[in-house]
């Protein structure tokens, strides 16, 4: 890594290479998608990129990119877990039910989103209300606001809270 | 893109990298600077009347000298979170003496209501531009240091950051402003430390996404 900061690019590529095996085998570990985690893999790249000055070559490369590595994959998994999220409270909206097989697999991509829905379902109430109505229902503050009572402001501590807690337990 | 791709680009692209400083190095570079800042004010406005007598006086001396401590402990623990092999743990070094400082402003509080059995409050606001001066280049020169923390813990960094801020401008308004009585000091500087710690707690993501330091593209 040291030689890399100095401009070699060989090495660079050598130690990126070397690195791929390691940030696959942690990805892979949080996500069960091999694409998802392939595109943890190349966020957590483009940050070491970003960051690679940061790093101090008298200090052992190894925390450095795992605390990464860790970072990336956390907030990949708050934005997976919001986007999941959604599409299984629809699907529970719907009174059908569908045989169709593409609608089955789409619901077993739902299904694996279960994680996400039950950590969300195990919020605080105030908190996974305002979630629901922000992030999920997609109301506006304004909206959401009338809805409930609550002043704004309220709502986005409650909602910033309820993203912490999400990104803690699905982080870990 | 195939992942064995984007590293070929990385690699090919990567040009030398000026590596960062210490974190303990940047929390000393910034600390000159902000005590050059407050010298300055200080040439400008004055020093506080009596400042001697005052800072004689045990139920002032602490929470200002506490109030240092703050701002020291907060810019380093600012510096270590933005750097990622460093722990986690720093967001926790500043509190033991953030909190010393809260307690011994509101044990001065007590004693003076005690003493003379009412608290008077002064207005706080004239003190404004003197805050702005001192706080606003401090935030400006040490989320700029900072920048590279937007990828790793943003939240925490902008935190103890403006914590960093908020203390040592509030000990450097200690050595100018003349201040009425404990209650004003603890509302309006306390209350403005803690307000702000709140609003970085809420902005810090947004914030540090504003200033991070731009992803490369390369080609799908």
């Amino acid at each position: 890594m040291a030689a890399a900061q100095n401009g070699d690019q060989v090495a660079y590529a050598a130690l990126l290479r070397d690195l791929l095996p390691y940030l696959r085998a942690m990805a892979r570990r949080r996500f069960r998608q091999a694409e998802e985690a392939e595109d943890a893999v190349q966020d957590i790249l483009l940050t070491l990129h970003t960051v690679r000055h940061s790093y101090d070559p008298a200090r052992p490369f190894r925390p450095w990119i795992v605390t990464i590595a860790r970072r990336r994959i956390a907030d990949r998994m708050v934005r997976l877990g919001r986007r999941a999220a959604n599409e299984m409270l629809s699907a529970l909206d719907d009174d059908e039910t569908f045989s169709v097989p593409v609608t089955n697999s789409d619901m077993e991509t739902a299904v694996q989103a279960r994680e996400a829905v039950a950590a969300v379902a195990d919020l605080p109430p105030g908190q996974r209300q305002a979630f629901e109505l922000l992030k999920v229902q997609g109301l506006s503050l304004n909206e959401a606001s009338a809805a409930t009572g609550l002043s704004v402001t309220a709502l986005k501590v409650a909602t910033h809270r309820a993203v912490l807690a999400l990104r803690r337990r699905l982080g870990n | 893109m195939r992942t064995e791709d984007l590293i070929e680009q990385m690699a090919a692209t990567a040009e030398p990298v000026r590596r960062l400083p210490a974190p303990s190095v940047l929390a000393l570079a910034w600390l000159v600077l902000a005590v050059a800042l407050v010298s300055l004010v200080v040439l400008w406005q004055g020093w506080r009347p009596n400042l001697a007598g005052q800072l004689a006086e045990v139920e002032v001396l602490v929470p200002w000298l506490a109030s240092i401590l703050t701002g020291v402990l907060a810019v380093l623990a600012a510096t270590h979170l933005a750097a990622p092999d460093r722990s986690a743990r720093w967001r926790w070094v500043p509190l033991p003496a953030f909190a010393l400082w809260v307690a011994t402003l509101g044990g001065g509080c007590f004693a003076e209501w005690r003493e003379s059995g009412d608290l008077t409050m002064a207005p706080g606001m004239d003190c404004l531009p003197e805050i702005a001066i001192i706080s606003l280049p401090l935030s400006l020169l040490l989320f700029g240091l900072l920048r590279h923390a937007a990828a790793i813990r943003p939240v925490s960094t902008a935190v103890t950051g403006a914590l960093a801020v908020a203390a040592l401008a509030s000990a450097g308004m200690e050595l100018f402003h003349h201040a009425d009585g404990a209650l004003s000091v603890l509302v309006w500087h306390a209350g403005a430390v803690t307000l702000l710690v709140t609003g970085f707690a809420l902005v810090g993501r947004p914030l540090f996404r504003l200033i991070a330091i731009r992803k490369p593209r390369f080609a799908r």
